[in-house]
């Protein structure tokens, strides 16, 4: 037996939105996507609750679904396990749908965790975000990447996060160490009736000339009309590679990018080959770009589609009503686990006496 | 109005409604005269469920064959079964689909490609897979379909089907009608690993999860694994979330669900209603082309069962018909 390392226990809580639905839609069948199984988020569920523990989080406090995570995790808590914190499950009835991101993410923040690790891609990080954001919530988030078509969480092994975020939530790192400000996009529209929809994306906006949301995920350069990006990477994946190889803009980066795309190519300035899905590298006609200025409303142009949020259609529009888009800085904040680690190394967080 | 903003042309958007309309109403008519005692044997509605059997086989023709369940009828009507004749066949009359003798549960017509609803549980998969091996060697680009529910979905035929489509690449494609119930058991206590998508992913098929009360979610879902299955891209699964408003069978007490459970569904997850309400919104259909299709539709439900109450029972001579078939 393997002895249990952990620094001493504190009472601080963590939260975990593990979601058993990302990675499930039509990129499968088109794209050859991966397919993260439920056991293995199981897994990496387990990985970072052990790790927590060992950094000194008491108790851990997870969202529970009807997609498999919670029925195995409880399969595996039956056999007795030491090495994790104390586990509770939200008291929530799960819809199986993305409410259960929101409302696990509004109980989290009422229960006084200390942060929120998410497992899913960028559309879950974006559900949790949303409700944050919504609430005016400084409370932080460590992502965990599921999905295969992700640019906002990172890909990495989750022992790593759960010490990071263990050793934050148990104090033994300062905000202004472990912590950094993340950029979103503000989406508004105008329903001509007074009434006005809000939602957010924590990538990319985008606006399509499809008007159904059909299967969601979007993969069809054809039906793209606009790109609205808090930051765009040249080595991600996904629709925020347009602007990421027109003019990359960093996550910590003042600003974001605007793309208009253009209908046919003989209209386009410049026909730019970009990776908007795994192993799908299409030809998009891009029209125009520039940066974009934060807090400044840019009204969206298109008068009927649907706006995808972080590569999914989620809002249609119809002729009448208005869309706009707005830039924030500084709208939530992640953990930096690359940072913890290093404070880790240089303050000795890991290190106890060999003579106890 | 800026034209029609849906991928389906105003004529396929007026046939899915047709559809699932006609399934819906020749449902909600069956419930009511089985309630009177008025049909032998059991029925096993599939309203609520209307826009899955639809949104796919939108995508087929005759020559693609498709291994229904024993809730078969949407999945008839969706592929073309003549509805008189249906009725006459649930009604137990001559003239019926199998000429009266198979009832609700074996509802076929090979000419439409439909191989039979199935009273076995899981029992579909296979015969999916040798219509799927058929259409292979016949080089048509024709596809089989196999649809089971998420209790079926844990029968071994079904797991042998998903492994021997995958060794061969077969065009098949395995459609899983998850309503939550296995008969009156929750999945979350009959399901080990409660996605569908990573048992598919345990036999290499990619697969698919759509909410399978939005039509043009499964429409363009399916389209895209079935064009992939045409062009020899092999098998794959497709998970279709739904609602069933009725019991497992017809006098189910559905003690089971929670309390207002069918009212929320029908309230809130009804693919009709949401169909209607995307449709009118874009202008592409009125509410008066909705309201005609409802009015054709009553009057073709109410010719079926005035047909099929008028049409006589099969006789003892003809027990023994349509039984063998000479090669």
């Amino acid at each position: 037996m393997v002895p249990l390392s952990a620094l001493p226990t504190t009472d601080t809580c963590l939260g975990v939105i593990a979601n058993p639905v990302s990675a499930r839609d039509i990129r499968r069948v088109v794209a050859n996507a991966s397919n993260l199984q439920i056991t293995d988020r199981v897994n990496i569920v387990l990985r970072l609750l052990q790790a927590a523990r060992a950094a000194g989080v008491g108790r851990a406090l997870l969202m529970p679904d009807r997609g498999g995570i919670r029925a195995l995790l409880e399969r595996h808590l039956k056999r007795g396990d030491a090495s994790l914190p104390q586990i509770d499950w939200l008291d929530m009835e799960p819809t199986s749908t993305v409410e259960d991101t929101f409302t696990a993410t509004r109980l989290l923040q009422r229960a006084g965790v200390a942060a929120i690790v998410v497992l899913g891609g960028d559309g879950t990080h974006r559900a949790v975000v949303r409700e944050l954001h919504a609430a005016g919530s400084g409370l932080p988030i460590a992502g965990l990447s599921t999905g295969t078509n992700n640019a906002f969480p990172e890909m990495r092994e989750p022992t790593i996060t759960g010490l990071a975020t263990g050793l934050y939530a148990a104090g033994r790192i300062p905000p202004h160490e472990a912590l950094l400000p993340n950029k979103l996009v503000e989406v508004r529209i105008d329903d001509g009736n007074g009434a006005s929809r809000h939602d957010v994306a924590i990538v990319d906006a985008v606006i399509t000339h499809d008007r159904s949301v059909g299967a969601r995920a979007l993969w069809k350069t054809g039906s793209l009309a606009a790109a609205y990006l808090a930051f765009c990477e040249p080595e991600a994946i996904g629709l925020s590679s347009i602007g990421a190889l027109l003019q990359p803009v960093g996550r910590r980066e003042r600003g974001g990018l605007a793309v208009q795309i253009a209908v046919a190519p003989a209209d386009a300035l410049t026909l730019l080959h970009a990776p908007i899905a795994p192993g799908l590298v299409l030809p998009v006609p891009i029209a125009g770009w520039q940066r974009m200025a934060p807090d400044e409303p840019l009204p969206v142009q298109q008068r009927a589609g649907t706006v995808a949020l972080d590569g999914e259609r989620e809002l249609s529009f119809e002729p009448g009503q208005r869309v706009s888009v707005t830039l924030r800085e500084g709208a939530f904040r992640t953990l930096d686990v690359a940072r913890c680690m290093a404070v880790a190394a240089r303050d000795g967080l890991l290190r106890t006496s060999p003579h106890p | 109005m800026a034209g029609n903003p849906f991928p389906q042309s105003k004529e396929q958007l007026l046939q899915a409604y047709r559809t699932m309309r006609t399934i819906r109403e020749f449902e909600e008519r069956l419930h009511i005269d089985f309630g009177r005692g008025d049909i032998p044997g059991f029925v096993h509605l599939y309203a609520g469920e209307e826009a899955a059997g639809t949104g796919i086989m939108m995508h087929l023709g005759d020559g693609d064959r498709i291994a229904s369940t024993h809730r078969g009828h949407g999945h008839c009507i969706a592929k073309g079964v003549d509805v008189v004749a249906m009725m006459k066949e649930i009604y137990g009359r001559k003239g019926g689909a199998c000429e009266g003798k198979g009832g609700s549960m074996h509802i076929a017509d090979l000419d439409k490609g439909m191989m039979g609803a199935n009273g076995i549980l899981g029992a579909g998969a296979p015969l999916a897979c040798g219509a799927a091996l058929a259409a292979r060697f016949r080089g048509k680009g024709e596809v089989a379909i196999s649809f089971v529910g998420d209790g079926a979905s844990n029968q071994g035929t079904f797991l042998e089907s998903l492994n021997l489509a995958a060794v061969w690449n077969l065009p098949a494609i395995f459609v899983v009608e998850n309503n939550g119930y296995a008969e009156s058991t929750s999945r979350d206590y009959g399901v080990a690993v409660d996605s569908y998508v990573d048992r598919a992913a345990g036999f290499g098929l990619p697969g698919v999860t759509v909410d399978g009360t939005d039509f043009f979610a499964v429409h363009e879902a399916a389209g895209e694994i079935i064009a992939r299955a045409r062009k020899g891209g092999g098998p794959a699964l497709l998970e279709c979330k739904m609602v069933r408003f009725h019991g497992h069978f017809e006098g189910d007490a559905q003690t089971y669900r929670a309390p207002g459970e069918n009212e929320h569904n029908r309230e809130h997850n009804d693919c009709l209603k949401k169909f209607s309400a995307a449709v009118s919104s874009a202008g592409v259909l009125t509410a008066d082309e909705l309201k005609a299709i409802d009015h054709e539709v009553l009057g073709l439900i109410e010719r079926a069962v005035t047909e099929a109450k008028a049409a006589p029972q099969p006789t003892a001579a003809d027990l023994l018909t349509d039984v063998y078939v000479k090669y």
